[in-house]
């Protein structure tokens, strides 16, 4: 049983990449920044388990960031995408403004939230 | 509609406020008019009577509220908004940061409380920047006038709100319909009347306003529209503390469409950026600060929020691979591990205490018997007892039985948005039948439901009125999805009832509506429109009474007590005692701290000599009760002086409340409990009351609230002395003597 | 007298330690001052001894009132003791010469005097400063006649060469012949009386003595006291005093001597003014002046001197009645030591007059110490002397009889001599095995052998005095128990020992009853009844007294707890047990807490009365509170510096990785328009972006948050200008790329 889940998992990871690859470059683009965006998410709550969450705000608003700005990227993806046909009517320009509206106003709040 | 407060506070409110909507009609029709010779397109002619209809909506929301400036005059209602009214008073005084810092001595002797950081200002800052924008505009009001009128103000707003929500939900008739319903519905409007200056009058339009917003967002599916609302929701944090109905009823609105396989993108976009601005909006506001990751009330959003990425990261997976074995191995691997990871974050956070439990008020909400258990202070209040049917009846009337059919058309036509409507409506209906004040929250969801079964009957029987059987297609070629339905509704209506059924229907509707209409008014103007401040009563000979004692007693003590003087007194009158006494209290209807208000209940129940040492350690000089045993005023301190003594037990086990029960019944006669006879509050009550004579044929001492005579008659005090007592003898106030001398 | 100054003082040092609730109660009760401070003392040492420090309680009234009544009662004893070193001790203390010399040549006189009757050798040396007053004075002619007189009074003591007595007495002589007034009289004729004593050669006899000696005589009054003047009817007995005195001066003045029948006339008046004497009840006499201006010790002590004299002067023995000097002696002496110079000089001047007359010389019998305490084996001492303490003549001193005060029982002591042991000059006796504790009247009796010298002495027949004979008195069955209510049955029983602590803990209910018990016997294994035996219950709200009867040697109280309900308010709980047994003649008086009872009494129904509120302690109240330190929080621990440091690192680390990737998926900017004005909008777009973001990181750093908004709100409008101008041309090119 373990042995054929990890026959499915080796397997599930060649079809993802060869899969992956089709992706056009701009969503790429999308997905490399939300790596990134999690990616520091990440770090920071590591930081946050080994020293403490004191200045909570700052912790929170930190993290926060990075979330937001990953899960309003990947609302970007979805909107860019072609392939949904949900936002055929939704221009790309349109929800890139969308999304730099969100961003800047986010990123206010997190300013705020600073302390 | 920003100058529309201030004109309606001139002299005749109805007249100058309908003046404006009835120019603007009056101009738009001459636009159309100039537009084309008399003759309009329909469509013209429908967006005209549509904007004249909702203008009219408008200005009749904001004067059906105007009973209680009419018969009274402009000032504040109740208990809490006069705290409102003074800290938007500071605010517009000080300027918004001494606001926001503003530690408050003069309540809460001798905690003390931090303003700033224990409230909800959404409320001051609004009413402070119409006063601002007004002064811009060079119209000199008092704040108190735009305090006065905010409420109805927002009342108004709230029916455009209902407009569009309805139109966003059903159609444009039924947005009409809902405005024109919510206009005037009594539930909402016994929180919106003039005067009544309180959060739910902002609270209620901000929830609206966040729900359209919301179920727009879902609707298209853009960032902007969900940004606008968790604009929305952040403007509802900073008004009220509902704002966690919002936080629960939205999560669970996206569980239930997932559940239904209803999940889509836009649901994705809507929901996610919605919850992370939204929160981090709302920890901007102190009071509710890190609660929303902290708090179990607000677990729910985040879980949803976590599950939603799973469950869009499954998507994209699967979307990418079309291998369903894959799928399948890959699928319970990722669901067993989040939900592993799911159960142990909770656990861990609730175990290590990072995520408090749930609040003794979301309990009771929960569960209606818990208040009256375990929190008396919550239990005290009247308006947090469940509703009694009548009240619903009075407050809904046909809405009522509207709602029911109003449900079946939703069903009849499921989409998101009829899917949001209606678990709103059923949550709050749910809530509103634990507590009264809830009925409020349900008002909205109640209306627009009823709005679509009235739009959708009308519209099916005029088609029935209008339609030949055979242009029935052609008709039903119009498109668009209402015709489509409307056309549907008439397929299978026409056949039952023929044209005259349909007359007879339509007529039954209007004279239903009529009734409405006629009801709400009578209970505008009866029973919501009275200022429990001064207080009205029909005299002998049918004139009307107006005792206004309260604010006699009020102004006694800002004149003839020393400003540092601390008042003590039952923690209702708090409010205003600091807000028109202008003097320290001890406890107020910011009930925070129960034990301070523990303390005075212990007071009020405990022999004078135990009370003096209390009073003296809370540094006491005057103690101020409500009395109405000469006006027969029912809810004075007496009656409430049960919950007093609950209050104080809950802290003090020293007080017991079957010492003051005679079997199991509350008395003050002669028959009364010989504690509660020489209790401080008795005493206090009934002072010198033994040689009054109330009432002709009645020996003295009647007490008319009670229909009593009183059983202890010489009442001496001896570390109290009587101070004032006004006209009517609604309000006693008594200073609290030196202690004695050494030697 | 000077015990009381000293009780009066030691209770003050006393004070922090005595718990004064008893000893307001022992004021009201004891009378006698000794004792009074000696029960206070042994309480002083209980409460030593059981260790309880008893905050000082007290209030500054008790104090005085105590004080007082210190004050009082040494007054009111009976047990006179002569002048002592303390007298010579305060002398010193009041007549203290302000840079050498006294104010006026009065003053100067009465010093000098008091010194040389008291014989203190420490006297400040004034000789020199007052000599030269006295030559001035005399010097000047036209000095009054008082001045005159004290000079010449300074003179003869400090025997200062003044050459001026001739001068003097050629003056004074043509004075008394035709002076109309007593004072004149009196100074002139004394002035001439001194200059005599002096300077035999100076010629001051008077010619016409008789004259004088009627002129004098004419201003007495039939009832023995004199007037002022002729033209002054009010009388008065000072001026008796004033009379006798210039009487006796006109006849060691006269050069023939004064018929005998003129001195019985005068003799017969002094009778007369003694008959006017008066008595207080602790048989001491004096004269009053009725004119209220003179003070009656001023008055006496001027009849004294005045009898004094003429009886020294006059020929033949005056008799006056022996107890009438013995009386006007204690008189003097109960006035203890008075603070005011002139008394003190009356004082101690009249008490010389006395010594030295040749009427009868008064006798003092004191004891040293009237407590006698039979654990000590004290003796009964007493103390025969003089006024001035000087020696007595041989003679021994007897107890009549001793017999317990208040009681008409048979004495225990019979005409028992005492002992006299010479060293100390004593009087001593060992008491009998028979006596017993208790307060006693001694009286004593003065018994003279054959007296060699000529002298009269007045012993004073009988003296009574108090004697208070005190011991240890036996305690035992000290004992408290809870007796189970009507039948009786003890429930529980502690032994209790009154010399250590005790803390027993008792438990009872309203119906059981509490019983303390003990016996009290003195050394003979007599019964003996104290004056206070005083159970007290303390309970926080309430306090209760109960007083212990006794049968016999048995005492006992029982506490019915049931009929006690309502006096104790109902109030259950600890009441802590303290007991009080004292007496003045009980050296072992104690007061002591005992321990606790535990009561649980029923219920209070609502009419029962509510305890007093308990009078709290005023220091506690009013006084200065303890000081409020103020804890901060303590601040949160932050993480190693060079750790955050690191993660800063760390945190940059992916956005590197994000430019990497970028560059790896081989970014380009050919979207980015060519022409030139859609390219402007584009760099405005992007720098309207920049500036925003700038504009949070000034907000973060240092801007406020409506400064920030305002400026956002115009940053914002144009980046959404340029913004949309640009996206939307971009939208457009897109389409039109797609058309095509």
């Amino acid at each position: 049983m373990v042995r054929s889940t990890g026959d499915d998992v080796l397997a599930l990871f060649h079809s993802l990449r060869s899969a992956y690859a089709a992706t056009p470059k701009n969503l790429k683009i999308i997905d490399l920044y939300v790596a990134f965006a999690v990616s520091t998410a990440l770090i920071q709550v590591v930081y946050m388990a080994m020293v403490g969450s004191f200045p909570f705000n700052s912790f929170l608003s930190g993290v926060l960031s990075c979330v937001g700005t990953a899960v309003l990227a990947v609302c970007l993806r979805i909107q860019v995408n072609k392939e949904n046909k949900e936002f055929k009517d939704l221009p790309p320009e349109r929800a890139y403004a969308d999304f730099i509206l969100c961003n800047l106003v986010l990123h206010l709040v997190i300013m705020n939230f600073l302390g | 509609m920003g100058e529309k407060p201030n004109q309606a506070n001139s002299v005749s409110p109805s007249a100058t406020s309908a003046a404006p909507a009835g120019s603007k009609s009056s101009d738009l029709l001459s636009r159309h008019f100039s537009i084309r010779s008399l003759k309009l397109k329909t469509k013209e002619q429908e967006l005209l009577l549509r904007v004249t209809v909702l203008c009219l909506v408008y200005v009749l929301a904001f004067i059906t509220r105007l009973f209680s400036v009419l018969r009274y005059e402009s000032m504040i209602h109740e208990f809490d908004p006069y705290f409102n009214y003074r800290t938007t008073l500071f605010l517009t005084e000080k300027g918004f940061y001494e606001f926001w810092n503003w530690f408050d001595s003069e309540s809460w002797y001798p905690l003390g409380r931090i303003i700033g950081g224990t409230l909800y200002p959404g409320l001051m800052v609004t009413a402070a920047l119409i006063y601002w924008t007004l002064k811009v505009l060079r119209f000199a009001v008092h704040i108190r006038e735009v305090c006065v009128l905010t409420a109805p103000f927002f009342a108004s707003n709230t029916t455009l709100v209902a407009y569009f929500f309805g139109k966003e939900i059903w159609d444009s008739g039924a947005g009409l319909v809902a405005a024109a319903l919510i206009a005037i519905c009594p539930g909402y409007i016994s929180r919106s009347v003039a005067g009544s200056y309180d959060n739910e009058g902002v609270a209620i339009f901000a929830l609206l306003f966040t729900f359209y917003l919301f179920v727009k967002a879902v609707n298209t599916g853009s960032l902007a529209w969900s940004l606008a609302s968790a604009f929305g929701y952040f403007y509802m944090v900073s008004a009220w503390g509902g704002y966690v109905f919002i936080i629960n009823l939205i999560p669970l609105y996206v569980l239930v469409l997932l559940i239904t396989g209803r999940y889509s993108m836009r649901l994705y976009v809507a929901y996610n950026s919605m919850y992370i601005l939204g929160m981090l909006l709302a920890m901007q506001i102190r009071f509710v600060g890190f609660q929303h990751v902290q708090s179990g009330e607000h677990m729910a959003a985040m879980g949803v929020f976590f599950l939603l990425q799973v469950f869009y990261f499954l998507d994209w997976v699967k979307h990418q691979l079309n291998d369903t074995k894959l799928f399948q191995a890959f699928l319970r691997i990722t669901v067993t591990s989040a939900v592993v990871v799911g159960a142990l974050a909770l656990g861990v956070g609730t175990a290590s205490g990072y995520i408090s439990p749930w609040t003794g008020r979301f309990y009771s909400l929960l569960d209606p018997t818990y208040a009256k258990d375990h929190i008396p202070i919550i239990a005290s209040v009247s308006e947090h007892q469940p509703t009694a049917w009548s009240s619903f009846m009075f407050d809904f009337q046909i809405l009522l039985f509207l709602f029911p059919a109003g449900l079946y058309f939703c069903f009849k036509r499921l989409s998101d948005a009829t899917i949001f409507i209606v678990m709103y409506g059923l949550t709050s209906m749910y809530f509103a039948g634990v507590m009264v004040r809830l009925i409020l929250v349900a008002t909205p969801a109640v209306c627009l439901i009823s709005a679509i079964a009235v739009s959708a009957t009308i519209k099916n029987l005029t088609q029935v009125l209008r339609a030949k059987p055979k242009i029935v297609h052609s008709c039903s070629s119009k498109g668009g999805s209402s015709a489509k339905t409307s056309s549907k509704g008439l397929l299978d209506q026409s056949q039952p009832i023929g044209k005259n059924g349909a007359i007879a229907l339509l007529f039954g509707a209007f004279y239903l509506l009529t009734k409405y209409a006629t009801h709400c008014t009578w209970v505008t103007s009866e029973a919501y429109s009275s200022p429990s401040i001064v207080l009205a009563a029909r005299g002998a000979h049918g004139n009307r009474v107006i005792f206004d004692d309260y604010r006699e007693a009020y102004f006694w003590l800002r004149q003839n007590t020393p400003p540092d003087a601390k008042v003590m007194s039952w923690w209702d009158y708090g409010y205003q005692i600091t807000a028109m006494g202008n003097r320290t209290v001890i406890v107020d209807n910011n009930t925070w701290n129960n034990t301070h208000i523990a303390t005075v209940g212990r007071a009020m129940s405990s022999y004078e000599d135990e009370a003096y040492e209390i009073m003296r350690s809370l540094d006491v000089s005057y103690v101020l009760v409500v009395f109405g045993g000469v006006t027969g005023y029912s809810s004075d301190d007496i009656n409430k002086f049960l919950w007093m003594v609950r209050i104080g037990g809950g802290v003090f086990p020293v007080i017991k409340e079957p010492d003051y029960l005679v079997n199991g019944n509350y008395r003050v006669d002669k028959g009364a409990a010989p504690k509660m006879l020489n209790c401080l509050m008795y005493k206090l009550s009934y002072y010198r009351f033994g040689e009054l004579t109330t009432e002709y044929g009645k020996p003295p001492g009647y007490d008319r609230a009670r229909g009593v005579e009183i059983g202890n008659k010489d009442i001496k005090l001896e570390f109290l002395e009587e101070a004032f007592t006004t006209s009517n003898w609604i309000v006693r106030i008594y200073k609290v003597k030196p202690p004695k001398n050494r030697w | 007298m000077l015990q009381c100054l000293s009780f009066a003082s030691k209770l003050y040092s006393l004070w922090k330690l005595i718990d004064l609730k008893s000893a307001a109660g022992a004021l009201v009760v004891y009378v006698n001052a000794d004792f009074f401070v000696q029960f206070l003392v042994s309480g002083l040492e209980v409460s030593m001894a059981t260790g309880r420090r008893l905050g000082s309680r007290g209030d500054a009234i008790v104090l005085l009132l105590l004080i007082v009544a210190a004050g009082s009662i040494c007054t009111s004893a009976t047990n006179f003791q002569p002048v002592s070193d303390s007298h010579r001790s305060a002398a010193v203390e009041i007549f203290t010469p302000v840079d050498g010399s006294f104010e006026s040549i009065e003053e100067t006189y009465e010093a000098v005097q008091t010194f040389k009757i008291l014989g203190i050798e420490a006297k400040p040396d004034v000789r020199v400063t007052a000599c030269t007053l006295v030559s001035e004075v005399l010097g000047a002619s036209s000095s009054p006649l008082k001045e005159l007189f004290y000079a010449l009074k300074v003179s003869s003591l400090l025997k200062c060469d003044a050459s001026q007595f001739e001068a003097t007495a050629s003056r004074l002589k043509s004075i008394p012949s035709n002076a109309k007034s007593l004072n004149d009289l009196y100074y002139s004729i004394a002035a001439l009386v001194l200059i005599k004593n002096q300077s035999p050669e100076a010629d001051v006899l008077l010619d016409d003595a008789d004259g004088v000696f009627q002129a004098i005589k004419a201003l007495s009054q039939s009832d023995g006291r004199w007037r002022y003047s002729s033209d002054n009817p009010a009388s008065s007995t000072y001026a008796a005093g004033m009379a006798l005195e210039a009487l006796a001066g006109v006849i060691s003045l006269a050069t023939k001597d004064i018929g005998k029948s003129r001195i019985n006339v005068v003799k017969s008046d002094i009778l007369k003014l003694f008959d006017s004497i008066e008595k207080y009840d602790d048989g001491t006499f004096y004269f009053d002046d009725k004119s209220g201006t003179v003070s009656s010790l001023a008055t006496t002590s001027s009849v004294v001197q005045g009898v004094t004299a003429f009886a020294s002067a006059a020929s033949g023995t005056l008799n006056l009645p022996e107890d009438k000097i013995l009386g006007l002696t204690k008189y003097f002496l109960s006035i203890g030591i008075p603070g005011d110079a002139k008394e003190f000089f009356n004082q101690v001047n009249s008490l010389s007059c006395l010594e030295n007359s040749r009427v009868s010389i008064p006798l003092i019998l004191a004891l040293p110490a009237t407590v006698i305490s039979l654990t000590k084996k004290d003796k009964l001492k007493v103390k025969v002397t003089t006024a001035l303490s000087s020696r007595s003549p041989p003679l021994s001193v007897k107890v009549v009889s001793a017999s317990i005060s208040g009681s008409k029982d048979v004495s225990v002591i019979e005409n028992q001599e005492l002992v006299f042991d010479e060293e100390g000059a004593l009087h001593v006796l060992d008491l009998p095995a028979s006596i017993d504790v208790g307060k006693y009247i001694f009286v004593f009796e003065i018994v003279f052998h054959n007296s060699k010298d000529g002298k009269i002495y007045a012993p004073g027949g009988q003296t009574k005095v108090p004697v208070h004979v005190s011991g240890t008195i036996k305690i035992e069955k000290f004992e408290i128990s809870v007796l189970d209510s009507d039948v009786g049955s003890i429930d529980t029983q502690k032994q209790l020992n009154f010399e250590t602590e005790n803390d027993v803990s008792l438990d009872a209910n309203h119906l059981q009853k509490l019983r303390l018990s003990f016996q009290l016997s003195t050394p003979q294994g007599n019964a003996f009844k104290p004056h206070q035996a005083i159970l007290k219950l303390k309970h926080e709200k309430a306090e209760h007294i109960f007083m212990i009867g006794n049968s016999g040697k048995h005492f006992q109280v029982i506490l019915d707890f049931l009929g006690l309900v309502e006096k104790f308010f109902y109030l259950s709980g600890r009441y802590d047990i303290q007991l009080t047994v004292g007496d003045t003649v009980m050296e072992n008086s104690f007061y002591q807490a005992i321990g606790h009872v535990e009561l649980d009494l029923p219920e209070a129904p609502e009419k029962a009365p509510r305890p007093p509120l308990q009078s709290v302690d005023p220091f506690l109240r009013y006084g200065a509170k303890g000081e409020i330190s103020h804890i901060f929080r303590s601040p949160e621990k932050r993480p190693p510096e060079n750790l955050s440091l690191a993660f800063l690192v760390l945190t940059l680390l992916p956005f590197l990785g994000f430019l990497v990737g970028l560059l790896k998926l081989g970014l380009n900017l050919k979207n980015f328009p060519s022409a030139s004005v859609p390219a402007m909008f584009a760099i405005l777009f992007h720098v309207g972006i920049g500036a925003i973001l700038s504009l949070y990181a000034l907000f973060w750093l240092k801007m406020d948050l409506f400064t920030t908004l305002k400026t956002l709100s115009l940053l914002g409008a144009f980046a959404m200008f340029v913004g949309h101008r640009i996206l939307s041309h971009v939208a457009s090119s897109s389409s039109k790329l797609k058309s095509a």
